[in-house]
């Protein structure tokens, strides 16, 4: 009941941002949302399932070209385009998914990663379709039901729309037997194996369902940026993802939101040039990874458990 | 419909290749070697190769343009890079930690390309040599001096891995721990020391790879990660941890792109690698001379 508390008091409190913040601000936030799902998306791969995945990244570009050409080439909705975005990065993502499971869990991360350039390089290269590196520009404001998204507050609450049921949609997953079996084949599959638990569906249905999701976000962010180009395959989301997620801590699903949205507001304030925060971000991440292995809310609990004990060793006999 | 194909065009082709080839190699080979003995794939490879290339950038000026003080410095710079990756990250990590190693090395690949971003802008660079933009010219063929000097230069490269790992104590120990780590530990072998040299030896192959490739190709902070992910399907094609499977791999890479970029759409050049790796996994999920179960340097 506290965390739907915490949740309701959050929700409420961003979509009351644009009220005082500027378009600035707005515009870095509706980056700092959709960046968020993307990396609870990585999280349920990663850190729930223990697949080291670079397609995300694919997922992410490959969702935003999917909505733009619907609405722009085939003439249809906004929302219709989200819609196809989700399946054919499902769809991708169990062809994918179905051919690195077949190899070693090593295989899987070359895989992924190869995915993710063969679609940049696609998406470069394949003129006629995606009109190479110019990309397309102008994107309309989506609609509906005769209203139009068209100011950067409306795409901000759109895209908090769409945070929201997203991430609902994963915490359901995570916090479901389904979950909770994915946490069972990371930790041990022999195990898992041992109890009649068959890993590959479990494992192809959080990567299916994490890339429709990113797909999704992908979508979300070229409608605000009002173009989708070849630099939607930029490496660079894919480390920042990979940076929250770790920093949050794999597996952790609230410590991965906290860390989506601190790290993607705090470079805003603090007005470093993109390669110094990424200089810092990877420091970041190699102290983490060495010093608090599960993140920083694992240390959280990990300390909590800690004192618990004490208070308990020093009441005790 | 008939394609008339000028032979000596196929020739020239394959001659630019087998250079970009022995480059991939050299990658590649390193790539496999740490994998092979570390169990680890090294995301910060493509970087140090970038470090090479730099280093010889601004040494070669410095040194007035000569040849090889220049590969030395690219070199030193490499194996210090090598060391304190190893020494300073790598050797922390807890046995097994795959996941753990890529995300190391992810962060110091993203430290040092955005770094060298940082302080020398991502403008490409032309790194000119005592060699100047000279060739032989054989017939219609035509091969630049500083082509043939990085194909010798990969070709001594592997001459003396070949020496070091069968031909050496510190080799054997390395294919040792690359077949059985534990059967290595029971018969004395030090994992940690074998480990370290296997480090220093790849990252030092790649850092030669980026001070041959400077002179050739523009010098640019990108450089590395490209050339790297290429280097991964490598290692896949190959088969994981056979470095003589790296080896082939990259060579037959480096012609076929070459063929595939002077009659094809520039396209199906950059996707070559990959379709390849997509085609041996399903073919072949053991790569072309990977054996199941089994790693040997």
């Amino acid at each position: 009941m506290k965390e739907l508390a915490w949740v309701v008091l959050a929700i409420a409190s961003l979509a009351l941002l644009p009220l005082v913040a500027s378009d600035y601000v707005i515009g870095a936030a509706i980056t700092a949302l959709t960046f968020t799902v993307a990396a609870a998306c990585l999280n349920i791969v990663f850190g729930y399932a223990g697949l080291l995945s670079f397609a995300q990244l694919a997922f992410w570009g490959i969702g935003g070209y999917c909505t733009a050409l619907i609405v722009v080439d085939a003439g249809g909705s906004f929302w219709l385009g989200l819609l196809a975005a989700a399946a054919l990065c499902a769809l991708l993502s169990l062809i994918v998914g179905w051919a690195a499971l077949r190899l070693q869990r090593d295989s899987f991360v070359i895989v992924t990663l190869s995915f993710s350039l063969l679609a940049f390089m696609v998406a470069r290269d394949w003129v006629d379709l995606t009109r190479g590196p110019m990309g397309l520009p102008g994107l309309p404001a989506p609609q509906l039901f005769g209203l139009s998204f068209g100011s950067i507050h409306a795409m901000y609450w759109l895209a908090l729309g769409f945070v929201v049921l997203a991430l609902g949609l994963l915490y359901t997953l995570a916090t479901s037997r389904i979950g909770i079996t994915l946490r069972a084949i990371k930790q041990n599959q022999p195990l898992a194996l041992a109890h009649g638990i068959a890993p590959s569906p479990y494992l192809l249905l959080a990567f299916a369902v994490s890339a429709a999701l990113t797909g999704m976000a992908g979508g979300v962010q070229v409608f605000y940026l009002k173009i989708v180009d070849p630099t939607m395959f930029d490496m660079y989301y894919a480390q920042a993802w990979l940076i929250m997620v770790i920093i949050g801590g794999a597996g952790s699903f609230w410590g991965v939101v906290a860390a989506g949205i601190v790290m993607s507001v705090l470079p805003e304030m603090l007005r470093f040039s993109n390669e110094l925060r990424m200089v810092i971000y990877g420091v970041i991440l190699v102290v983490v990874v060495l010093i608090l292995p599960q993140g920083v809310a694992g240390w959280w609990r990990e300390r909590g458990i800690t004192r618990l004990r004490q208070s308990l060793s020093g009441d005790g006999p | 419909m008939a394609m008339s194909v000028d032979p000596s065009f196929l020739l020239q082709l394959a001659l630019n290749g087998l250079m970009l080839g022995l480059i991939y190699a050299l990658v590649a080979a390193g790539l496999a070697l740490i994998f092979g003995v570390l169990d680890i794939i090294n995301f910060a490879h493509g970087e140090i190769l970038m470090v090479g290339a730099f280093a010889m950038a601004f040494a070669l000026p410095a040194f007035g343009g000569q040849y090889l003080p220049a590969l030395l410095v690219a070199v030193a710079a490499s194996a210090v890079l090598g060391l304190v990756l190893y020494d300073g990250l790598l050797v922390r990590l807890r046995d097994k930690d795959f996941n753990g190693s890529i995300l190391i090395t992810t962060g110091v690949s993203i430290v040092l390309l955005y770094g060298t971003q940082y302080l020398f802008s991502s403008t490409p660079r032309m790194v000119t040599t005592e060699l100047g933009f000279q060739g032989v010219q054989i017939g219609s063929i035509r091969i630049s001096w500083t082509r043939i000097v990085a194909c010798v230069i990969a070709l001594l490269a592997f001459g003396v891995l070949w020496l070091v790992l069968f031909r050496t104590q510190l080799g054997r120990a390395m294919r040792a721990v690359a077949i059985n780590r534990e059967a290595a530990l029971m018969v004395g072998i030090q994992p940690r020391s074998v480990a370290r040299h296997a480090v220093l030896l790849a990252t030092v192959l790649a850092g030669l790879a980026g001070a041959a490739l400077a002179p050739v190709h523009l010098v640019q902070p990108m450089m590395g990660q490209f050339l790297l992910f290429k280097a991964f399907a490598l290692v896949v094609i190959g088969g994981l941890g056979s470095i003589g499977g790296a080896i082939v791999a990259g060579l037959l890479l480096g012609v076929v792109e070459s063929w595939v970029g002077g009659f094809f759409n520039i396209i199906w050049q950059e996707t070559a690698s990959f379709v390849i790796m997509i085609v041996v996994l399903l073919m072949r999920p053991q790569g072309l001379l990977g054996r199941r179960n089994t790693r040997a340097g």
